[in-house]
């Protein structure tokens, strides 16, 4: 969990300096992946764009896994009413609506692929948690008269180390996410840089030009998602 | 009852979903009918969800429970619908113009088999000792009842994952389909049509449910 936190320090990375009059420059010692259209180095706009992008992903992970376990927690209200709000997948939600709004807003995306991405992990977390509060510790604090703030003080280190657990599929939910919506160019502006950006930019050009920039960005979600395919195998 | 209870919950949500469907302020000043529906993709469109439906189910029934744990078919379903967009469009030869159908088809495949085989594989129940003992017959038999009974109720959970990813890859390689349709409709405020939509999201859900719950 800890080096995905690491990622929120991205937002304190500025943009990187434009310079047009060295853009599209091919691959040199100087530079090795060349430049972008704006003169950016390509490789350190790649970092920058990945780093941006699991920031936001690991802020909304945590905001979805906060929010599951604040449901999961509580009893199974209407099962009916949220079995058909995950019938949806959230992409297929948020593209229409984004068209709707001409795009999403970095917070409004975040708190809507949150609130979209808790719905699919509450199931699984109310049955990792479930056995427990089912059983009478969870019940003591009440017959000892304890407050309900009091309960979320003692039992929230446990709660979290469960949801801990659904991390890497939260991360890579909201990754996608945000990584699909700004490829089809539905995400927020072009002000900050992202995976999605990026990839919005440099795919059209991959067919033509060939960008290193454009096959970079593919092989890092490439990477991305056979390394947590991987860890999901060896995970018991 | 009790399913009784949990299919009005649901068809609660549904109706909610119609009525704000119907409130929406109608087409925006433009447009001036909404667009048609593409026919001319559907069979298409059938085609080549038959085609991954036999295909997914022919894979879990050759492979079995076991290839749910399988690395090979783990490491191919991780990549994101995104990425056979972006690769189909990197690797298509500029001078033979823009992707057409075939090429959505193929990520398409590409993108949802691995998953579709591994959810068969899963909801597999398992073989061993029986009826693995009882010799490759009878495990066959075994799997082609259970597939039978797996293959109606994954069809209708799945078919908006499809959509889902139909719909990513349609953007990409501009395609338009059954998942653009549903785009247009709610980008254009079209209550008929996302009405319609909303409804068969509703049915697909119910269908979806299990006997008991």
């Amino acid at each position: 969990m800890k080096w995905r936190l690491m990622f929120l320090l991205g937002f304190l990375w500025p943009e990187l300096s434009m310079d047009p009059f060295q853009g599209d420059l091919g691959m040199a010692w100087r530079h090795p992946l060349g430049t972008d259209a704006l003169g950016r180095d390509a490789l350190l706009r790649l970092l920058h764009a990945g780093i941006r992008s699991f920031g936001f992903a690991t802020a909304v992970a945590i905001l979805a896994l906060a929010l599951a376990l604040l449901v999961s927690l509580g009893r199974a209200r209407g099962p009916g009413v949220r079995s058909a709000l995950r019938a949806v997948p959230p992409l297929l939600f948020l593209l229409p609506l984004a068209a709707v709004l001409g795009g999403l807003g970095w917070l409004s995306l975040g708190v809507l692929l949150a609130v979209l991405l808790a719905l699919q992990l509450e199931p699984p977390l109310r049955a990792k948690l479930e056995p427990f509060t089912q059983g009478p510790a969870w019940a003591m604090n009440r017959i000892l008269g304890g407050s309900r703030l009091h309960q979320i003080r003692v039992w929230a280190p446990w709660g979290m180390a469960h949801a801990e657990a659904l991390l890497p599929s939260a991360w890579l939910g909201a990754l996608w996410g945000e990584v699909t919506l700004r490829l089809l160019g539905l995400g927020p502006g072009p002000q900050h840089d992202s995976l999605g950006l990026l990839l919005n930019q440099e795919l059209p050009r991959l067919s033509t030009d060939s960008t290193p920039l454009g096959w970079a960005s593919l092989l890092l979600v490439l990477a991305l998602a056979m390394i947590s395919a991987s860890k999901a195998q060896e995970a018991p | 009852m009790k399913r009784l209870s949990f299919l009005l919950q649901g068809w609660m949500v549904w109706g909610l979903a119609l009525v704000a469907a119907w409130l929406l302020p109608g087409l925006p000043r433009g447009a001036a009918q909404p667009p048609e529906f593409p026919w001319n993709v559907l069979p298409a469109t059938v085609a080549l969800l038959m085609g991954l439906v036999l295909a997914a189910l022919v894979a879990a029934w050759l492979l079995g429970p076991r290839a749910a744990r399988a690395r090979s078919l783990a490491l191919w379903e991780a990549p994101p619908d995104l990425l056979w967009g972006g690769l189909t469009l990197a690797l298509w030869p500029a001078a033979w113009g823009p992707p057409g159908k075939a090429a959505w088809a193929l990520a398409f495949l590409a993108s949802a088999l691995p998953s579709e085989i591994r959810w068969l594989c899963q909801a597999l129940p398992g073989e061993y000792p029986f009826p693995a003992l009882w010799g490759e017959r009878a495990q066959r038999r075994m799997r082609n009842l259970a597939l039978r009974t797996l293959a109606p109720r994954w069809i209708a959970v799945r078919l908006p994952l499809w959509l889902t990813a139909t719909l990513v890859l349609e953007r990409i390689l501009a395609v338009r389909g059954l998942g653009s349709d549903w785009m247009t409709r709610v980008a254009v405020q079209d209550r008929v049509g996302l009405a319609l939509w909303i409804l068969t999201f509703g049915l697909l859900w119910t269908l979806a449910q299990r006997r008991q719950p």
